[in-house]
């Protein structure tokens, strides 16, 4: 009787539960020695929800059905190699310099024989406009950029390829970094409520408040410019989104009886927040930081533009565009590659984040 | 009586022809031409009195300040002197000639000018008068108002009392200019100055009317109706920082028949690629390029290359960093850097190497000769020579007994800096083996701070010339000058410099001059700085106009002269 | 209702009053100085600090500008545009930002609303496709080069639009400028109204109202869009502050004479008082249309008055 009041769960939960102790002690007193801790921290942690296993299989079978989702994967990876590979895959290096080989349009091996990237190049002048080739004019016949060169004679494979690399490693890094504080504070926030997330909430507003701009360019002038600190200042002002859906979530799941339960059962608030509510909510956060990667490697090109990006003459994905910008109007190939594959990355980073939102998402199976 | 200090410079002109643009461009590639363009700009003003029109120009920047006494940059004084006259002018080539000042003497021992005005009129109906320059020039070393041109009066124009007013030790009614009747104005100078009339076309030695002036309260100069006009042109449309404004010709301008121009139009654009296709779209006469275009328009008669007067060098930090204090590593970096091909392969804007501490095309002597027209006179100091670099590192690597140094260099956030810092990067640290250059990249007011702060090992910087005398390059060098960044002192150099400031050689131009000659050769000796080069900006100049002045320093364009055929 | 209203505004107000002290104590922490030309020598610079109270503590600076402020007095710029009142260049610039932000909000917005409906209903189609590839091209080319791009074509070679602002034809030479602006924005807005309306559209109240036999756009328009726009709208929000208060990259391509390119000018210049007074007002934007969003929202949808009600 008792038990199945207590299955029963709902409204009157609480009711049954007295009134059924009540029927069944009804001629004993409690007194103090009745109840004693039971020191089962070890127990608290046991998770009987077996469901668990399956639901990452449904996600994984939810994911790969999804053909948008797995050729954005796809793409990913091949970004991946190519950034990992692609600089050691010529001779050049991303910082030589060779000045008498500048402006060299793309030239690939077999394919100029059908007179595609064979080196020419129609400029248009404000005299109009002619066609030229750079390396028959300075006589490097046996010369080859596959991308072409830029106006140090710096080949755009290479550091295509390198600016690729630096581009993720900023983001992914910003991005998980980003996660774990934007989380922990919003989940933090949202489980206390009350004062606590009142002065947290108005501590977010003031940092939100305050144009990116400002703190970011404070900081690249205060710190010294690099990987690292780049990173940091994406991390500083890319946490807020996270920490919102980190809240909102909480304050969706902390009034739910598994939490209920934990609690009952002697958890403490950090066992709730990050063993009990953190599990329930990764797919929400997955999804966020897959997000949040295009949006760094964004905010990192926005840097470069202003002139606080990646010190010379490293490169990213950004700080080419801005520096090839430049040549736009004179040489346009040589935007085209860096451009190309951010267009690619965020692209594949975003169908693989929204794969994952709706494989992630119960409510979104009927697909 | 008075210096026969005709200066004859080269002054790059709107060349109409192939071949005047040609000549333009070569002559600012380092050759040391003097004739040509002097025709073209006489003939340019002598057909301007046919044709009208409005000349569009294009600004790389906003205007800070309309106030000639505040204003600090080009674009302002470029602006402010489109509509105001002070006492002299610049002629095609750069010379002083009278503009409000109808004539002047020179005292006998060199320290006394009086100066006659003009009947001209500011645009509100006043008069010009003597009283309108003691306002002015009071308000320049006025320490309540900070001017930071201030020093244009008491260290380079010596006038009397300037120094002591702007340290607060005097009131400003004590300036050694005084209002003798309204058209006479007499100044008075510590020690005979040669190229002080050069400095009456400077801004801060502009007029400003007292009445007007207050009357407008804090707002002086933040609309077109908060500002006097007394010169060519008259200001219609303007607010602050505006990125659009136009000028009108002045009726009332006392040279009214000169001006063959109806008016003015400024366009603020910050975008080159955008500037050129305005160009090329026909709504702008004079744009600005950056070197990346050149290709673009290399074979384009309206292509032209100026004089901008900037020398870029690079400052080692002597005093702070040991290792730069040694004299062989300094030569090293300097033998190291290949001039030619940062001008030719990365600028490509017809900026020129330079091997000087003062650059060439800006200061002309006694003779009329250009200061620095010789780039191989110091060659044995300061060259391009892979072996005596790699020689000197030797010996500097012996002496300081490390095998790898590892220096880091400040550059500006601009454009053309950060490129330039990149090709020095690569040249150094292939030339020197074990040498590292780390770039950092600061907006210009911080690199400055760093400068001036000494918190920094290398910085890439450059220096405009105030005033057309090699002494606004050689004064930055002696000991406790805040522009000494790297702190070098050297007693001899010291002399010199005083010498020729404020002692004997004052008075001995051509004494002077080999005095100053000798003082170059003391810093370019101990590698004080390292030269790069001497900049010129890359532009397009419509065909239709003709007469545009360039000048290297005080007023980078005039267009007095300038005519448009519509 | 009323007394969550005061709540809201009062502690808005104190944080806006903390976001200044921020910004002041940043502009400290600062390297360099509003005076630093080369020229200047160190001594005029000390005189210039103290002829603008900078040489002064914090927090009588603080002082200061907040009781001038209270007055309307931003004070003066110190060296983008020498002893301008920062109010005069608020009053001229600010509204130019607004205009063409404005036109760039309207018109990511509409478009995007539009593509994401599409993507939406034709799910998993080639419509589907292409509308995120719009998207994604959105997001993903940064607007200086679509600018420079759409000023290349429209401007230069078509000659449909003037490549430049100019006073003179103040809608016609925003097209541009707005079109570049508003990518980013569309192309969020279309991405967030896809998957919302995929969760509505997917939800039980969808089916009951198919079931009742309502169909067609009321089904849509009525149902379905009214019940996803309420988180568009959160999404927007930030969005229509970063666009009104300018944009740095097509001001400066556009040489819009806006706020945007002022305060990056500002900052690099370290002109204190500009980028304080700019970034306040930035701020107070930003708080003034989160505290309407929120109002909004209690307007809209008791439950979350309730549920704010108790904090």
């Amino acid at each position: 009787m008792a038990e199945k009041a207590i299955r029963l769960g709902g409204e009157s939960t609480a009711d049954a539960i007295v009134s059924a102790v009540d029927t069944m002690y009804s001629e004993h007193t409690f007194d103090e020695k009745d109840f004693v801790l039971k020191h089962n921290d070890d127990e608290i942690a046991v998770d009987s929800n077996f469901a668990a296993q399956s639901f990452w299989k449904d996600v994984r079978v939810r994911f790969f059905r999804k053909k948008s989702a797995v050729f954005g994967m796809i793409l990913v990876v091949f970004i991946v190699l190519l950034a990992a590979f692609g600089p050691g895959m010529n001779e050049y290096t991303y910082s030589g310099q060779e000045l008498s080989q500048k402006n060299f349009a793309p030239r690939v091996q077999v394919l100029e024989n059908f007179g595609i990237f064979n080196g020419d190049e129609k400029m248009s002048t404000t005299t109009g406009s002619k066609t030229v080739n750079a390396y028959v004019e300075k006589g490097k016949e046996d010369v080859y950029y596959w991308f072409g060169s830029d106006t140090y004679g710096r080949d755009i494979w290479t550091r295509t390829w390198e600016g690729a690399r630096v581009s993720l490693i900023i983001a992914v890094a910003a991005a998980v970094i980003d996660m774990v504080i934007g989380m922990s504070y919003g989940l933090i926030s949202g489980y206390f409520g009350g004062k606590v997330d009142m002065v947290m909430q108005r501590f977010l507003e003031v940092a939100n408040g305050i144009p990116r701009l400002v703190i970011v360019t404070l900081l690249l002038l205060v710190l010294k410019p690099g990987m690292i600190t780049i990173i940091f200042a994406l991390m500083l002002t890319e946490w807020v989104g996270m920490s919102r859906i980190a809240r909102a979530e909480m304050l969706k799941l902390k009034d739910q009886e598994f939490v209920l339960a934990s609690r009952t059962l002697g958890a403490g608030s950090f066992f709730i927040i990050f063993k009990e509510v953190l599990p329930n909510i990764i797919g929400p956060i997955i999804t966020q930081v897959m997000f949040s990667i295009p949006t760094a490697i964004f905010t990192e090109a926005f840097l470069s533009f202003v002139g606080l990006g990646i010190p010379v003459p490293q490169c990213s994905l950004g700080s080419l565009i801005s520096e090839l910008y430049n040549s736009f109007t004179t040489h346009p190939y040589q935007i085209i590659p860096p451009m190309v594959v951010m267009s690619l990355l965020m692209m594949s980073f975003n169908l693989v984040a929204d794969g994952l939102r709706e494989a992630l998402d119960p409510k979104m199976k009927s697909m | 009586m008075k210096f026969d200090r005709r200066i004859s410079r080269r002054s790059f002109l709107a060349a109409a022809g192939v071949s005047a643009a040609a000549l333009a461009l070569t002559a600012c590639g380092g050759s040391s031409s003097t004739a040509a363009s002097g025709s073209t700009a006489s003939s340019g003003a002598a057909a301007g009195s046919a044709e009208g029109g409005v000349l569009n120009i294009m600004l790389e920047t906003e205007v800070q300040s309309l106030d000639p006494q505040l204003a600090t940059d080009g674009t302002s004084f470029e602006v402010i002197a489109d509509y105001t006259d002070g006492l002299m002018q610049m002629d095609e080539n750069g010379a002083a000639v009278e503009a409000l000042a109808e004539s002047y003497e020179l005292s006998e021992d060199g320290k006394t000018y009086t100066f006659h005005l003009k009947d001209a009129k500011w645009s509100n109906g006043d008069a010009v008068t003597a009283a309108d320059f003691v306002f002015g020039w009071q308000r320049a070393v006025d320490p309540a108002n900070a001017s930071e041109y201030s020093y244009m009066l008491s260290d380079i124009g010596q006038v009397v009392n300037a120094a002591e007013i702007i340290a607060g030790d005097k009131p400003v009614t004590d300036l050694g200019v005084t209002a003798v009747d309204d058209k006479t104005l007499k100044v008075e100078l510590n020690v005979p100055v040669s190229y002080f009339l050069s400095l009456m076309y400077f801004p801060t030695f502009y007029p400003m009317n007292q009445k007007f002036f207050e009357s407008c309260g804090d707002t002086y100069g933040t609309s077109a109706d908060t500002v006097l006009s007394n010169g060519a042109f008259v200001l219609t449309s303007y607010e602050p920082a505006a990125t659009a404004f136009e000028l009108v010709k002045n009726a009332d301008y006392y040279d009214a028949d000169r001006i063959a121009l109806d008016g003015l139009n400024y366009q603020v654009i910050k975008d080159s690629q955008q500037a050129l296709m305005s160009y090329q779209n026909g709504d702008l006469d004079i744009t600005l390029l950056n070197g990346e275009q050149v290709e673009q328009v290399k074979d384009d008669p309206e292509f032209t290359s100026v004089g901008a007067g900037y020398l870029w060098y690079i400052s080692p930090n002597i005093d702070a960093v040991p290792d730069l204090a040694n004299l062989n590593l300094r030569r090293a970096i300097t033998f190291a850097l290949n001039r030619d091909s940062i001008t030719n392969d990365v600028l490509k804007d017809g900026s020129s190497p330079a091997y000087t501490a003062v650059p060439a095309q800006f200061a002309t002597g006694p003779d009329g000769s250009d200061f620095s027209a010789d780039q191989t006179k110091f060659a044995e100091f300061c060259a391009y020579d892979p072996d005596k670099a790699a020689e000197y590192y030797e010996q500097a690597k012996a002496e300081l007994g490390k095998d790898s140094f590892s220096f880091t260099m400040i550059v500006d956030a601009d454009d053309a800096p950060q490129k330039v810092a990149q090709v020095v990067q690569e040249q150094l640290q292939t030339t020197l083996p074990g040498f590292t250059l780390e770039l950092k990249v600061e907006p210009k007011k911080q690199r400055v701070q760093d400068l001036q702060d000494g918190t920094f090992e290398l910085g890439l910087t450059r220096w405009g010339p105030d005033y057309a005398d090699p002494m606004t390059y050689l004064g930055m060098w002696v000991t406790g000058n805040s522009n000494n960044y790297g702190l070098w002192s050297d007693a001899d150099y010291d002399a010199i410099i005083a010498e020729c400031t404020t002692g004997d050689l004052c008075t001995d131009p051509e004494g002077r001059w080999e005095a100053m000659y000798d003082a170059e050769s003391i810093v370019l000796e101990q590698a004080v700085i390292f030269p790069l080069y001497g900049q010129c900006n890359a532009e397009m100049i419509s065909s239709a106009v003709t007469g545009i002045e360039h000048h290297p320093c005080a007023l980078n364009r005039v267009y007095k002269n300038t005519t448009k055929n519509a | 209702m009323k007394k969550y209203t005061l709540k809201r505004i009062i502690t808005s107000l104190f944080t806006l009053l903390a976001i200044l002290l921020v910004l002041f104590i940043l502009m400290q922490l600062m390297p360099g100085s509003p005076f630093n030309d080369e020229k200047l020598t160190p001594e005029m610079r000390a005189s210039l600090y103290a002829k603008y109270g900078l040489d002064q503590p914090i927090y009588v600076q603080f002082f200061r500008y907040v009781t001038n402020m209270l007055r309307g007095d931003f004070g003066v710029s110190y060296n983008i545009s020498k002893n301008t009142p920062i109010s005069q260049l608020i009053q001229s610039r600010l509204p130019i930002s607004i205009r063409v932000g404005g036109m760039a909000v309207t018109l990511g917005a509409v478009v995007g609303l539009v593509l994401g409906i599409i993507a939406a209903l034709k799910r998993d189609t080639i419509f589907d496709t292409l509308a995120t590839i719009i998207s994604v091209i959105g997001v993903s080319v940064p607007s200086y080069v679509i600018a420079l791009a759409l000023s290349y074509t429209f401007g230069f070679k078509l000659k449909w639009f003037p490549m430049l602002f100019s006073a003179k034809d103040v809608f016609g030479s925003s097209v541009l400028p707005s079109i570049s602006l508003s990518m980013f924005t569309m192309a969020s807005i279309a991405r967030f109204t896809r998957s919302e309306m995929i969760e509505v559209l997917d939800s039980d109240y969808m089916l009951l109202a198919e079931s009742k036999g309502i169909s067609g756009p009321a089904l849509i328009f009525r149902h379905a869009l009214r019940n996803a726009l309420i988180p568009i709208i959160t999404v927007l929000a930030p969005l229509i502050v970063d666009l009104m208060t300018g944009s740095l990259v097509v001001e400066k391509i556009f040489a819009i004479p806006g706020v945007g390119s002022l305060l990056v000018t500002a900052i690099q210049s370290n002109d204190y008082n500009v980028v304080i007074s700019l970034s306040f007002i930035y701020s107070a934007m930003y708080i003034g249309i989160m505290l309407v969003v929120d109002l909004l929202y209690g307007i809209i949808d008791p439950r979350i008055r309730l549920a704010k009600g108790d904090d």
